[in-house]
């Protein structure tokens, strides 16, 4: 049914990560966390599958000794999003 | 979240609306500057009209309490910055709007001598853009009115004597920061 929406957004995890994203300029793992109630493991996975297809960018840096992950969409992450959500409206007209 | 294999259209909206939601609540919603500076900026003006009542020869010196609440400012806004997990646009839109007003406070303050100190009404009216462009950002109605009010005692001041100049402003800090500020603190601790 929903061939030409793209697969990679397609996911409850990864589309509500993106959602978050289009909304804030940057987001840090926690708050993704957090706010998708996710687990840390399945988080990280789906973040690395956004990033490899260049739609998140990831830079990892620390906060005094802490690791800190930080998340922001890219160009291309919004044009996809857009794209996802106009495909979508054709959906729901129907 | 677990994975559904089939995502309905109708759960792909309301994912993407309630995360949208939820981003959207993040915006700061921060009533300790209003109060810091709506108390600092009225006891300084109170200040200095209680000393311009007495003819003391230099009322304005009562604004050097505006120092340490520079310095304040300057480092939990920094150290704020540092904590949070997420920034949005409006939180930056915000920092900036704030930043310029501060600049700009300064530039007048520093040039008051060429315009024969005439800075109050000046100070005033540049007050009511950060404010009613906050409200606007929040979404929070007293503090668009605050700002009206800073224009509104802005214009009052230009026409008022000297030394009423400064009650004025202390008026218009109680209405423009000082009520929203507490609104903004009760409404958040709900």
């Amino acid at each position: 049914m929903f061939n030409d929406l793209d697969p990679l957004l397609h996911s409850q995890l990864r589309l509500a990560v993106m959602s978050l994203l289009i909304s804030v300029e940057s987001a840090e793992f926690t708050f993704l966390k957090e706010k998708t109630k996710s687990t840390a493991g399945n988080l990280s996975v789906q973040l690395d599958k956004l990033s490899e297809a260049g739609y998140i960018q990831i830079v990892k840096s620390f906060r005094g000794k802490k690791p800190l992950t930080t998340c922001s969409i890219t160009k291309k992450g919004i044009k996809a999003f857009e794209d996802y959500v106009n495909n979508l409206k054709q959906y729901i007209n129907k | 979240m677990k994975e559904p294999e089939n995502l309905s259209a109708q759960q792909s909206l309301s994912i993407i609306t309630s995360m949208i939601d939820q981003a959207k609540g993040n915006v700061q919603r921060n009533s300790f500057y209003f109060l810091l500076w709506g108390w600092v900026v009225a006891l300084a003006n109170l200040g200095m009209f209680a000393l311009s009542m007495l003819d003391y020869q230099r009322p304005y010196i009562v604004w050097v309490i505006t120092i340490p609440a520079w310095i304040y400012t300057i480092y939990r806004s920094i150290k704020q910055n540092a904590d949070k997990s997420a920034s949005t646009h409006f939180d930056r839109i915000s920092a900036s709007l704030w930043m310029c007003y501060a600049i700009c406070i300064f530039t007048v303050v520093a040039f008051g001598y060429k315009i024969n100190f005439q800075i109050g009404p000046i100070i005033l009216i540049m007050s009511a853009v950060p404010t009613f462009v906050s409200g606007i950002i929040l979404r929070f109605k007293p503090l668009m009115i605050g700002g009206i009010l800073f224009w509104v005692f802005g214009i009052i001041s230009f026409l008022v004597p000297n030394e009423m100049q400064s009650l004025a402003g202390a008026v218009a800090i109680l209405c423009g920061y000082l009520v929203p500020g507490y609104i903004l603190k009760n409404k958040h601790e709900d």
